[in-house]
Protein backbone atom coordinates (compact mmCIF):
# COMPACT_ATOMS: atom_id res chain seq x y z
CA UNK A 1 0.00 0.00 0.00
CA UNK A 2 1.98 3.12 -1.06
CA UNK A 3 1.17 6.87 0.48
CA UNK A 4 -1.70 7.61 -1.34
CA UNK A 5 -3.45 4.81 -0.51
CA UNK A 6 -2.77 5.03 3.06
CA UNK A 7 -3.56 8.38 3.06
CA UNK A 8 -7.00 7.95 1.84
CA UNK A 9 -8.00 5.01 4.31
CA UNK A 10 -6.56 6.89 7.39
CA UNK A 11 -9.02 9.78 6.44
CA UNK A 12 -11.76 7.36 5.18
CA UNK A 13 -14.23 9.00 7.95
CA UNK A 14 -13.99 12.42 6.18
CA UNK A 15 -16.00 10.76 3.26
CA UNK A 16 -18.81 10.84 5.16
CA UNK A 17 -20.22 13.89 4.33
CA UNK A 18 -24.35 13.50 3.65
CA UNK A 19 -26.72 13.32 6.97
CA UNK A 20 -29.50 10.63 6.55
CA UNK A 21 -33.46 12.01 6.95
CA UNK A 22 -33.96 9.73 9.97
CA UNK A 23 -37.50 10.30 10.31
CA UNK A 24 -38.68 10.04 7.23
CA UNK A 25 -36.65 6.42 6.98
CA UNK A 26 -37.45 4.93 10.05
CA UNK A 27 -41.17 5.51 9.37
CA UNK A 28 -40.99 3.34 6.29
CA UNK A 29 -38.58 0.72 7.82
CA UNK A 30 -41.22 0.91 10.72
CA UNK A 31 -44.09 0.11 8.69
CA UNK A 32 -42.27 -2.70 6.69
CA UNK A 33 -41.20 -4.45 9.89
CA UNK A 34 -45.40 -3.93 11.38
CA UNK A 35 -46.30 -5.77 8.17
CA UNK A 36 -47.23 -9.22 9.67
CA UNK A 37 -45.73 -11.97 7.88
CA UNK A 38 -48.30 -14.62 6.84
CA UNK A 39 -48.80 -17.34 9.20
CA UNK A 40 -49.10 -20.63 8.24
CA UNK A 41 -51.84 -22.77 9.69
CA UNK A 42 -51.00 -26.50 10.04
CA UNK A 43 -54.37 -28.08 9.15
CA UNK A 44 -53.64 -31.12 10.00
CA UNK A 45 -53.43 -30.86 13.51
CA UNK A 46 -57.56 -30.97 13.04
CA UNK A 47 -59.26 -34.61 13.47
CA UNK A 48 -62.12 -33.46 11.23
CA UNK A 49 -60.14 -32.11 8.26
CA UNK A 50 -57.56 -34.73 8.60
CA UNK A 51 -60.39 -37.22 8.24
CA UNK A 52 -61.97 -34.99 5.32
CA UNK A 53 -58.75 -35.22 4.15
CA UNK A 54 -57.95 -38.95 3.87
CA UNK A 55 -61.29 -39.32 2.55
CA UNK A 56 -60.30 -36.82 -0.52
CA UNK A 57 -57.04 -38.48 -0.90
CA UNK A 58 -59.01 -42.09 -1.80
CA UNK A 59 -61.78 -40.98 -3.64
CA UNK A 60 -59.13 -39.31 -5.96
CA UNK A 61 -57.24 -42.57 -5.84
CA UNK A 62 -59.95 -44.53 -6.56
CA UNK A 63 -61.07 -42.35 -10.00
CA UNK A 64 -57.64 -42.09 -11.12
CA UNK A 65 -57.75 -46.13 -11.39
CA UNK A 66 -61.16 -45.90 -12.65
CA UNK A 67 -60.17 -43.61 -15.24
CA UNK A 68 -57.23 -45.65 -15.91
CA UNK A 69 -59.11 -48.82 -16.35
CA UNK A 70 -62.74 -47.64 -17.91
CA UNK A 71 -61.73 -44.60 -19.96
CA UNK A 72 -58.02 -42.80 -20.49
CA UNK A 73 -57.06 -44.96 -23.14
CA UNK A 74 -57.43 -42.20 -25.40
CA UNK A 75 -55.56 -39.73 -23.44
CA UNK A 76 -52.50 -42.81 -22.50
CA UNK A 77 -51.88 -42.06 -26.37
CA UNK A 78 -49.21 -39.98 -25.68
CA UNK A 79 -47.86 -38.43 -28.90
CA UNK A 80 -47.91 -34.72 -28.20
CA UNK A 81 -45.31 -33.89 -30.91
CA UNK A 82 -45.02 -30.28 -29.08
CA UNK A 83 -43.87 -32.54 -25.87
CA UNK A 84 -41.87 -34.57 -28.14
CA UNK A 85 -39.98 -31.98 -29.96
CA UNK A 86 -39.31 -30.20 -26.73
CA UNK A 87 -37.98 -33.47 -24.87
CA UNK A 88 -36.09 -33.88 -28.19
CA UNK A 89 -34.15 -30.54 -27.57
CA UNK A 90 -33.64 -31.06 -24.07
CA UNK A 91 -32.51 -34.33 -23.93
CA UNK A 92 -29.86 -33.88 -26.15
CA UNK A 93 -28.85 -31.11 -24.59
CA UNK A 94 -28.46 -32.05 -21.16
CA UNK A 95 -26.75 -35.50 -21.82
CA UNK A 96 -24.04 -33.16 -24.17
CA UNK A 97 -23.37 -31.49 -21.09
CA UNK A 98 -23.48 -34.08 -18.52
CA UNK A 99 -20.68 -35.86 -20.51
CA UNK A 100 -18.74 -32.83 -20.34
CA UNK A 101 -18.93 -32.35 -16.50
CA UNK A 102 -18.69 -36.47 -16.02
CA UNK A 103 -15.34 -36.00 -17.95
CA UNK A 104 -13.92 -32.74 -16.37
CA UNK A 105 -10.54 -33.51 -14.80
CA UNK A 106 -10.93 -30.75 -12.77
CA UNK A 107 -14.04 -31.95 -10.68
CA UNK A 108 -13.52 -34.33 -7.76
CA UNK A 109 -15.64 -37.41 -7.54
CA UNK A 110 -17.73 -36.25 -4.76
CA UNK A 111 -18.19 -32.96 -6.70
CA UNK A 112 -19.33 -35.26 -9.67
CA UNK A 113 -21.93 -37.34 -7.22
CA UNK A 114 -23.17 -34.20 -5.75
CA UNK A 115 -24.21 -33.16 -9.07
CA UNK A 116 -25.65 -36.39 -10.30
CA UNK A 117 -27.41 -36.60 -7.26
CA UNK A 118 -29.73 -33.76 -7.48
CA UNK A 119 -29.67 -34.03 -11.98
CA UNK A 120 -31.57 -37.54 -10.63
CA UNK A 121 -34.09 -35.51 -8.26
CA UNK A 122 -34.40 -33.56 -11.51
CA UNK A 123 -35.30 -36.57 -13.46
CA UNK A 124 -37.47 -37.74 -11.04
CA UNK A 125 -39.91 -34.46 -10.86
CA UNK A 126 -39.82 -34.69 -14.92
CA UNK A 127 -41.42 -37.89 -14.52
CA UNK A 128 -44.11 -36.81 -12.40
CA UNK A 129 -44.39 -34.21 -14.86
CA UNK A 130 -44.05 -36.06 -18.16
CA UNK A 131 -47.27 -38.43 -16.72
CA UNK A 132 -49.46 -34.96 -15.79
CA UNK A 133 -48.66 -34.43 -19.59
CA UNK A 134 -49.67 -37.64 -20.31
CA UNK A 135 -53.37 -37.21 -18.56
CA UNK A 136 -53.94 -33.97 -20.04
CA UNK A 137 -52.03 -33.01 -23.06
CA UNK A 138 -53.11 -29.36 -23.09
CA UNK A 139 -52.45 -28.63 -20.47
CA UNK A 140 -49.80 -25.75 -21.41
CA UNK A 141 -48.46 -25.25 -17.32
CA UNK A 142 -47.25 -28.51 -17.11
CA UNK A 143 -45.65 -28.07 -20.34
CA UNK A 144 -43.98 -24.75 -18.85
CA UNK A 145 -43.35 -27.04 -15.65
CA UNK A 146 -41.16 -29.31 -18.62
CA UNK A 147 -39.27 -26.82 -20.17
CA UNK A 148 -38.36 -25.27 -16.63
CA UNK A 149 -37.13 -28.56 -15.28
CA UNK A 150 -35.26 -28.79 -18.10
CA UNK A 151 -34.08 -25.35 -17.79
CA UNK A 152 -32.85 -25.71 -14.35
CA UNK A 153 -30.63 -28.38 -15.55
CA UNK A 154 -28.87 -27.00 -17.86
CA UNK A 155 -28.55 -23.83 -15.77
CA UNK A 156 -26.95 -26.34 -13.25
CA UNK A 157 -24.99 -27.56 -15.46
CA UNK A 158 -23.59 -24.02 -16.67
CA UNK A 159 -22.90 -22.68 -13.35
CA UNK A 160 -20.93 -26.00 -12.71
CA UNK A 161 -18.63 -25.33 -15.78
CA UNK A 162 -18.15 -21.91 -15.03
CA UNK A 163 -17.20 -22.68 -11.24
CA UNK A 164 -14.00 -24.91 -12.96
CA UNK A 165 -13.84 -22.33 -15.55
CA UNK A 166 -13.44 -19.50 -12.93
CA UNK A 167 -11.36 -21.50 -10.69
CA UNK A 168 -8.90 -22.30 -13.78
CA UNK A 169 -8.81 -18.78 -14.64
CA UNK A 170 -7.77 -17.95 -10.78
CA UNK A 171 -4.78 -20.03 -10.93
CA UNK A 172 -3.37 -18.24 -13.96
CA UNK A 173 -0.84 -15.86 -12.94
CA UNK A 174 -1.62 -13.78 -15.73
CA UNK A 175 -0.87 -10.47 -13.56
CA UNK A 176 2.55 -9.72 -14.34
CA UNK A 177 4.26 -8.53 -17.76
CA UNK A 178 7.81 -7.86 -18.22
CA UNK B 1 -13.43 -12.42 24.13
CA UNK B 2 -16.48 -9.96 24.76
CA UNK B 3 -14.82 -6.97 24.05
CA UNK B 4 -13.57 -8.28 20.54
CA UNK B 5 -14.92 -5.57 17.38
CA UNK B 6 -17.08 -8.28 15.90
CA UNK B 7 -19.26 -7.84 19.80
CA UNK B 8 -20.15 -4.45 19.63
CA UNK B 9 -23.26 -3.47 20.46
CA UNK B 10 -24.24 -7.18 21.31
CA UNK B 11 -26.89 -6.88 23.68
CA UNK B 12 -28.78 -4.38 21.57
CA UNK B 13 -28.53 -6.98 18.66
CA UNK B 14 -29.77 -9.77 20.96
CA UNK B 15 -32.56 -7.56 22.23
CA UNK B 16 -33.07 -6.80 18.22
CA UNK B 17 -33.09 -9.94 17.23
CA UNK B 18 -36.42 -11.04 20.08
CA UNK B 19 -37.96 -7.82 17.84
CA UNK B 20 -37.73 -5.12 20.35
CA UNK B 21 -38.84 -2.38 18.53
CA UNK B 22 -36.74 0.15 20.52
CA UNK B 23 -33.76 -1.95 20.29
CA UNK B 24 -34.14 -1.73 16.50
CA UNK B 25 -34.68 2.06 16.58
CA UNK B 26 -31.58 2.71 18.27
CA UNK B 27 -29.25 0.18 16.57
CA UNK B 28 -30.77 2.59 13.37
CA UNK B 29 -29.50 5.68 14.78
CA UNK B 30 -26.14 4.14 15.29
CA UNK B 31 -25.66 3.41 11.70
CA UNK B 32 -27.94 5.20 9.37
CA UNK B 33 -25.75 7.84 8.67
CA UNK B 34 -22.76 5.70 8.23
CA UNK B 35 -24.53 3.17 5.71
CA UNK B 36 -26.39 6.01 4.06
CA UNK B 37 -22.72 7.22 3.27
CA UNK B 38 -21.77 4.18 1.89
CA UNK B 39 -24.78 3.69 -0.32
CA UNK B 40 -24.49 7.79 -1.49
CA UNK B 41 -21.23 6.93 -2.92
CA UNK B 42 -22.38 4.04 -4.95
CA UNK B 43 -25.31 5.67 -5.95
CA UNK B 44 -25.29 9.50 -6.23
CA UNK B 45 -28.81 9.79 -5.75
CA UNK B 46 -29.67 10.70 -2.20
CA UNK B 47 -33.48 8.84 -2.82
CA UNK B 48 -31.85 5.90 -4.38
CA UNK B 49 -29.50 5.68 -1.60
CA UNK B 50 -32.85 6.03 0.67
CA UNK B 51 -34.52 3.39 -0.80
CA UNK B 52 -31.64 0.90 -0.65
CA UNK B 53 -30.69 1.91 3.04
CA UNK B 54 -34.08 1.27 3.94
CA UNK B 55 -34.54 -1.80 2.88
CA UNK B 56 -31.33 -2.87 4.19
CA UNK B 57 -32.26 -1.94 7.38
CA UNK B 58 -35.52 -4.57 7.21
CA UNK B 59 -33.82 -7.24 5.48
CA UNK B 60 -31.19 -6.98 8.41
CA UNK B 61 -33.62 -6.72 11.31
CA UNK B 62 -35.76 -9.39 9.53
CA UNK B 63 -32.63 -12.21 9.21
CA UNK B 64 -31.09 -11.07 12.57
CA UNK B 65 -31.58 -14.79 13.50
CA UNK B 66 -28.62 -15.84 10.89
CA UNK B 67 -26.39 -12.91 12.12
CA UNK B 68 -23.61 -15.07 14.21
CA UNK B 69 -21.19 -12.76 15.37
CA UNK B 70 -18.72 -13.92 12.82
CA UNK B 71 -18.34 -10.03 11.90
CA UNK B 72 -19.39 -6.77 13.42
CA UNK B 73 -22.98 -6.30 13.15
CA UNK B 74 -21.86 -2.84 11.27
CA UNK B 75 -20.02 -5.02 9.16
CA UNK B 76 -22.34 -6.92 8.06
CA UNK B 77 -25.10 -4.63 7.75
CA UNK B 78 -22.61 -2.65 5.20
CA UNK B 79 -22.33 -6.20 3.20
CA UNK B 80 -26.12 -5.88 3.22
CA UNK B 81 -25.82 -2.05 1.74
CA UNK B 82 -23.14 -2.28 -0.55
CA UNK B 83 -24.89 -5.59 -2.47
CA UNK B 84 -28.19 -4.00 -2.31
CA UNK B 85 -26.50 -0.68 -3.92
CA UNK B 86 -24.19 -3.03 -6.63
CA UNK B 87 -27.34 -4.68 -7.40
CA UNK B 88 -29.46 -1.47 -7.77
CA UNK B 89 -26.85 0.03 -10.54
CA UNK B 90 -27.17 -3.35 -12.37
CA UNK B 91 -30.65 -3.16 -12.32
CA UNK B 92 -30.05 0.51 -13.76
CA UNK B 93 -27.65 -1.07 -16.41
CA UNK B 94 -25.18 1.12 -14.92
CA UNK B 95 -21.69 -0.28 -15.40
CA UNK B 96 -20.17 -1.75 -12.07
CA UNK B 97 -16.97 -3.31 -13.62
CA UNK B 98 -14.82 -2.09 -16.69
CA UNK B 99 -15.41 -4.60 -19.57
CA UNK B 100 -12.24 -3.24 -20.59
CA UNK B 101 -9.03 -6.00 -21.41
CA UNK B 102 -7.63 -6.34 -18.05
CA UNK B 103 -5.23 -9.53 -18.66
CA UNK B 104 -1.98 -7.00 -18.80
CA UNK B 105 -1.01 -4.90 -15.75
CA UNK B 106 1.76 -4.41 -13.36
CA UNK B 107 1.18 -4.97 -9.85
CA UNK B 108 3.88 -2.97 -8.85
CA UNK B 109 2.74 1.16 -10.33
CA UNK B 110 4.95 3.98 -9.25
CA UNK B 111 4.28 4.82 -5.74
CA UNK B 112 2.48 8.16 -5.20
CA UNK B 113 4.48 10.61 -3.20
CA UNK B 114 0.95 12.37 -2.80
CA UNK B 115 0.48 12.52 1.55
CA UNK B 116 -0.83 15.94 1.63
CA UNK B 117 -3.59 15.53 -1.02
CA UNK B 118 -6.13 17.35 -0.11
CA UNK B 119 -9.68 14.91 0.66
CA UNK B 120 -11.49 17.11 -1.17
CA UNK B 121 -10.13 16.71 -4.01
CA UNK B 122 -10.14 13.26 -3.72
CA UNK B 123 -13.68 13.47 -3.35
CA UNK B 124 -13.95 15.18 -6.51
CA UNK B 125 -11.42 13.09 -8.42
CA UNK B 126 -13.84 10.01 -7.39
CA UNK B 127 -16.59 12.04 -8.53
CA UNK B 128 -14.97 12.40 -12.12
CA UNK B 129 -14.07 9.02 -12.78
CA UNK B 130 -15.12 6.67 -15.13
CA UNK B 131 -17.93 4.79 -15.32
CA UNK B 132 -16.88 1.34 -13.20
CA UNK B 133 -13.77 2.59 -12.03
CA UNK B 134 -15.47 4.53 -9.59
CA UNK B 135 -16.81 1.19 -7.52
CA UNK B 136 -13.70 -0.62 -7.25
CA UNK B 137 -12.15 2.79 -5.60
CA UNK B 138 -14.81 2.94 -3.41
CA UNK B 139 -14.65 -0.50 -2.12
CA UNK B 140 -10.31 -0.54 -1.70
CA UNK B 141 -10.18 2.92 -0.34
CA UNK B 142 -12.77 4.16 1.46
CA UNK B 143 -14.49 0.91 2.56
CA UNK B 144 -11.68 -1.00 3.35
CA UNK B 145 -12.29 -4.50 1.34
CA UNK B 146 -9.44 -6.77 -0.07
CA UNK B 147 -9.54 -7.71 -3.52
CA UNK B 148 -11.03 -11.56 -2.29
CA UNK B 149 -13.81 -9.34 -0.90
CA UNK B 150 -14.38 -7.08 -4.05
CA UNK B 151 -14.33 -9.81 -6.27
CA UNK B 152 -17.04 -11.60 -4.24
CA UNK B 153 -19.50 -8.57 -4.20
CA UNK B 154 -18.82 -7.69 -7.83
CA UNK B 155 -18.48 -11.32 -9.27
CA UNK B 156 -14.70 -10.75 -10.56
CA UNK B 157 -12.13 -13.08 -10.23
CA UNK B 158 -9.58 -11.24 -7.98
CA UNK B 159 -6.70 -10.98 -10.33
CA UNK B 160 -9.30 -8.61 -12.07
CA UNK B 161 -10.42 -6.70 -9.16
CA UNK B 162 -6.33 -5.89 -8.35
CA UNK B 163 -6.25 -5.02 -12.52
CA UNK B 164 -8.98 -2.68 -12.59
CA UNK B 165 -7.81 -1.28 -9.46
CA UNK B 166 -4.66 -0.30 -10.63
CA UNK B 167 -6.22 1.28 -13.67
CA UNK B 168 -8.53 3.19 -11.88
CA UNK B 169 -6.24 4.45 -9.52
CA UNK B 170 -3.65 5.42 -12.07
CA UNK B 171 -6.99 7.62 -13.59
CA UNK B 172 -8.00 8.95 -10.40
CA UNK B 173 -4.37 10.39 -9.75
CA UNK B 174 -4.34 11.86 -12.90
CA UNK B 175 -7.64 13.00 -12.74
CA UNK B 176 -6.11 14.89 -9.25
CA UNK B 177 -3.08 16.22 -10.54
CA UNK B 178 -5.03 18.16 -13.34
CA UNK B 179 -7.25 19.62 -10.81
Amino acid sequence: MDNFEKHIRNNAAEFDEHKADRTKMWAKISTELEKEEPKVISLWKSPMIRVAASFLLLLGIASFIGLSIFGGDEQMQYASKELMDIDMHYKNLVSYQVKLVQNNPNLTDDDKAEFLSFMDELDAEYEILRIEMRNNLDNGRVLEAIVANYKKRIELIENLLKQINDSKSQDEDYGYTL
Amino acid sequence: MATEVRFTHKSLVESCKKGHSGSQYELFELYVDAMFNVSMRFLSSKEDAEDVVQDSFVDAFKSLKSFKYESSFGAWLKRIVINKSINHLRAKRITVVPMDDHEFHLTNDETLEVDAVDIKKVQLGISKLPKGYKQIINLYLIEGYDHVEIGEILGIATATSKSQYHRAKKKLVKIIKEL
